[in-house]
């Protein structure tokens, strides 16, 4: 049956890449996303889930392979010049201006975006509603927020860029549990307004609630990629422990 | 006099500003202390006064040229030397600076010579206020300092470039995530420090006069005025330049006038024993 | 003939001494420190001052002692900082000293200076010959000092301060302590800086401030980059070479009619400094560079085996392979790491 395929949102083949003088950390991996998709990137420690996803913002160079983001080669462009092709990245820790308000983390988010279409204040005005808190106290310094609130901060200042795909690491590190369902139905709700999203998990249990797919990482190697039904208690335990590959 | 002290004290402090500034600024971005502020400074007062006394240009356009040839200076100096060390750690960088401040100093030597010299500016009588005795230079210093650090100041709080440059002082790589490109910053930097830095050589030189030590005499007290003010704050490195200038002037009541410089070096020892964070900046203890 | 030698070689071996110092702060424990003129006029004023009173040998060894005592007492100050800080601190020290030793000229002699100072072992030859004997002496006391420093460095005293340079953090976890070491070295440094100094009042028999710049301590990090931070050998040849061939250019000042004296002065200063940039940008590990290791390394016999978890913790911490990219303390990992592997 011909069905048309549409580009997707993400497209990695072969990637490489590791620290300079070191080997390689991320080992050839390949995989696509389709557009308003949540793609989960879980693995055991060390298996380079963090890497990799540093590579995709242009954090760490490359060494072979490509990037696309919506059809658009990325892959020697600088973490600078990803943004403004749509490709926005939330890092684990240290994700906010902690010197800047709030108001200046927001204002800084969009400012160097030139060319990038769909950011204004319009933009801002829809994301800041999904963060109520955030809006409210734009004088504040960032960095004294709570954890939970400098996530969110974290996250507008990703969406105020309308990007095409949202990379995320370890959104839900060192929260509670009742942010941790907060922060991933906020990724829902982005997922709904069109935004692809790649996430890196070390809770599996949140991952597989809320993921669309699931990507395995197992020594920096793309073990699996499927829909998180497919996978079973047992599955994973040997996928993370069996070093098996696919 | 207590008071004229005190007016001293200010201009002192007011011209120490801008070194204060471009130090500080120059740490917040480029994370190191630059050994090559006095050295700079020197070449700005030489650059001024070539184009004073040969192109016969009026203080005020020979500072603008020596501004620009300063920040090419810098911004060459950061091409050649220091983006090729960007990572290599701020020892690394520290070294580097003093390599450069060798460099600068001495090609300013090698062209012009040990001798002093000194702007072709009219002399004029100092003003005299309430008893207390204001030259035109001061004036002139205070203003054009004031007006700098004014500029300064609105840019980096309240433009998109100064929030730029804040967010990389704060996170280089996430500045470089939400779009700022951190080389362009970078750049920027060094242009400003240099303009400032070509400035107060033209003020210092007609304090003083121009001679290849000129920058170096201000290189400690910039350093003190800025780790004073928290290593960083550009807020603070003006505060912390007011108060080094008025404690030196001030101390000439308790200290021998030759004993100035120590001032600067006993205020930083004693800063950095008891609060390592300045006024306003970042903890300077190491664990 | 020999005089020019002697000269030369004197010249050379005061270099070469205070490289060796700064070597031991910097190469070894890690301790930047821009103050290094400031322990060698101490030295050398030491040697002024006490020398017709105690004889050459007393006053040589106050000096060492007096610069040493300094030395701690900064460092017991300061150690404690960031090592920028230090650099400011120490620079100021240095500049402290130089407005000192021109102001307080009841004991300093100020600006005049202090003239006549003893010479060793003057009395046992004739003065014809006493320039070969100055050079012999010279040369013994680097040899001893370059010996003495090896055997520190080989020592447990050196693999402490070499660990603690690594991996402070691990260093101490390990029990080792730190601000006593960084003291030690500093202390250990400014002796030799001492001696330094006392060799170059030997050599000139006249001194006063102005013969105590910048460029000295300009020099000293010079050698230290270009020999390999932390080899005592790659200190004695590369600093060996550069000093010889900056101090035989100072006689070029009579063939290069082109130039005056205060144009040469600037041109050797200049070619330092550009020295010092070219070394760290095209050699940052000097010509002998020391092979990384790790803490554990340091310590074979050490029953690390009880602190393991929490030194492995931290350890994992430091090197952590997931932290951001670029990190400012990546590149010396990453030349020595290339280093391990040719």
């Amino acid at each position: 049956m011909n069905v048309a395929v549409p580009i997707p949102a993400l497209s990695v083949r072969a990637l490489r890449a590791g620290y300079p003088g070191g080997g390689d950390i991320v080992r050839g991996i390949s995989v696509d996303l389709a557009p308003e998709t949540i793609l989960a990137v879980i693995g055991p420690n060390g298996s380079g889930k963090s890497s990799f996803v540093k590579t995709l913002a242009g954090l760490l160079r490359s060494r072979e392979g490509s990037i696309e983001v919506t059809g658009k080669e990325v892959t020697n462009l600088s973490p600078a010049r990803r943004v403004r092709a749509g490709l926005a990245y939330v890092p684990q820790e240290a994700n906010v201006f902690r010197n800047l308000t709030i108001a200046e983390n927001l204002k800084l988010a969009v400012e160097f975006l030139r060319g990038r279409s769909g950011v204004g204040p319009a933009q801002e005005a829809e994301v800041l509603a999904m963060f109520p808190e955030i809006a409210r106290q734009p004088k504040v310094l960032a960095g004294n927020l709570s954890g939970g609130q400098r996530q969110m901060l974290a996250f507008a200042c990703a969406l105020v860029s309308n990007p095409e795909v949202l990379l995320l690491d370890e959104p839900t590190a060192g929260l509670s549990p009742k942010f941790v369902e907060e922060t991933m139905q906020a990724v829902l709700r982005v997922r709904d307004a069109g935004v692809t999203v790649l996430l890196v998990e070390q809770n599996v249990a949140a991952a597989l609630r809320f993921a669309d797919e699931v990507m395995v990482l197992v020594a920096g190697r793309k073990s699996c990629h499927v829909a998180p039904s497919v996978l079973s208690g047992a599955d994973l335990t040997d996928l993370f422990f069996g070093g098996a590959s696919a | 006099m207590v008071g004229q002290l005190i007016v001293d004290g200010l201009a002192t402090g007011l011209l120490l500003a801008l070194p204060s500034l471009a130090l500080t600024v120059v740490f917040g971005i480029l994370k190191f202390p630059n050994f090559a502020i006095g050295a700079t400074l020197t070449l700005g007062a030489y650059a001024a006064w070539v184009a004073n006394t040969f192109l016969q240009l009026p203080l005020f356009a020979a500072g603008a040229v020596a501004a620009l040839v300063v920040a090419a200076v810098c911004v060459l100096s950061d091409m050649l030397v220091f983006a090729r060390l960007r990572d290599a750690g701020s020892i690394v960088l520290l070294v580097a600076s003093m390599g450069l401040s060798l460099v600068l100093e001495n090609i300013c030597r090698f062209s012009f010579g040990n001798a002093t010299r000194n702007f072709d500016v009219a002399i004029e009588r100092p003003i005299r206020w309430h008893g207390l005795r204001i030259s035109h230079e001061q004036l002139t210093s205070a203003v054009t300092v004031v007006v700098c650090v004014v500029l300064v100041q609105l840019v980096i709080y309240g433009s998109p470039l100064g929030r730029a440059m804040r967010a990389t002082a704060d996170n280089p790589t996430l500045a470089a995530v939400r779009g700022v490109e951190r080389e362009t910053i970078v750049r920027i930097t060094w242009v400003l420090a240099g303009a400032l830095l070509a400035i107060a050589g033209v003020l210092a030189g007609l304090d003083r006069a121009v001679d290849p030590l000129l920058g170096w005499s201000y290189q400690i007290p910039a350093f003190a005025a800025a780790i004073l003010g928290g290593l960083g704050s550009p807020f603070g490195a003006v505060v912390g330049a007011l108060v080094i200038g008025l404690a030196e002037e001030l101390s000439v009541l308790v200290l021998p006038t030759n004993y100035r410089q120590a001032v600067s070096f006993a205020i930083i020892l004693v800063l950095l024993l008891m609060r390592t964070q300045g006024l306003l900046g970042a903890k300077a203890v190491r664990r | 003939m020999i005089a020019y030698l002697s000269t030369l070689v004197v010249l050379v071996s005061i270099g070469v001494l205070v490289g060796l110092a700064l070597n031991f702060q910097w190469g070894v424990a890690g301790l930047v420190n821009f103050g290094v003129v400031g322990f060698v006029a101490l030295g050398a004023y030491a040697v002024a001052l006490l020398g017709p009173h105690v004889g050459w040998f007393a006053a040589m060894l106050c000096a060492a002692v007096i610069s040493a005592a300094v030395s701690t007492i900064l460092a017991f100050l300061s150690i404690r900082l960031a090592d920028d800080y230090l650099a400011i601190v120490t620079i100021g020290f240095g500049e402290v000293v130089g407005i000192l030793l021109l102001n307080e000229d009841w004991l300093t002699g100020g600006a005049l200076g202090i003239a006549n100072i003893p010479r060793p072992f003057v009395s046992l030859v004739s003065a014809a010959h006493y320039d070969a004997v100055l050079l012999g002496f010279a040369l013994a006391l680097v040899a001893l000092t370059f010996v003495t420093l090896e055997i520190l460095v080989r020592s447990p005293f050196g693999r402490a301060l070499r660990a603690v340079r690594e991996d402070p953090i691990v260093a101490g976890a390990l029990g080792k302590p730190v601000l006593r070491l960084r003291i030690g070295a500093f202390a250990v440094g400014g002796a030799v800086m001492g001696l330094a100094g006392a060799l170059h009042a030997f050599y000139l028999t006249y001194i006063d401030p102005g013969q105590f710049t910048s460029i000295t301590t300009a020099y000293a990090f010079m050698a230290v980059i270009l020999g390999g931070r932390g080899s005592n050998t790659g200190l004695l040849i590369g600093a060996g070479s550069i000093m010889t061939l900056l101090e035989a250019t100072r006689f070029l000042k009579d063939a290069l009619g082109v130039v005056d004296g205060a144009q040469l002065a600037a041109l050797r200063l200049g070619l330092v400094g550009i020295g010092i940039i070219l070394l760290l940008i095209l050699r940052p590990q000097g010509l002998f560079a020391e092979p990384r290791k790790r803490v554990r390394d340091f310590f074979p016999d050490d029953d690390v085996a009880a602190d393991r978890p929490a030194a492995a913790a931290l350890s994992a911490r430091a090197w952590d392979a997931d932290s951001p990219v670029p990190s400012f303390q990546h590149r010396e990992s990453e030349v020595s790491s290339r280093e391990s592997q040719v």
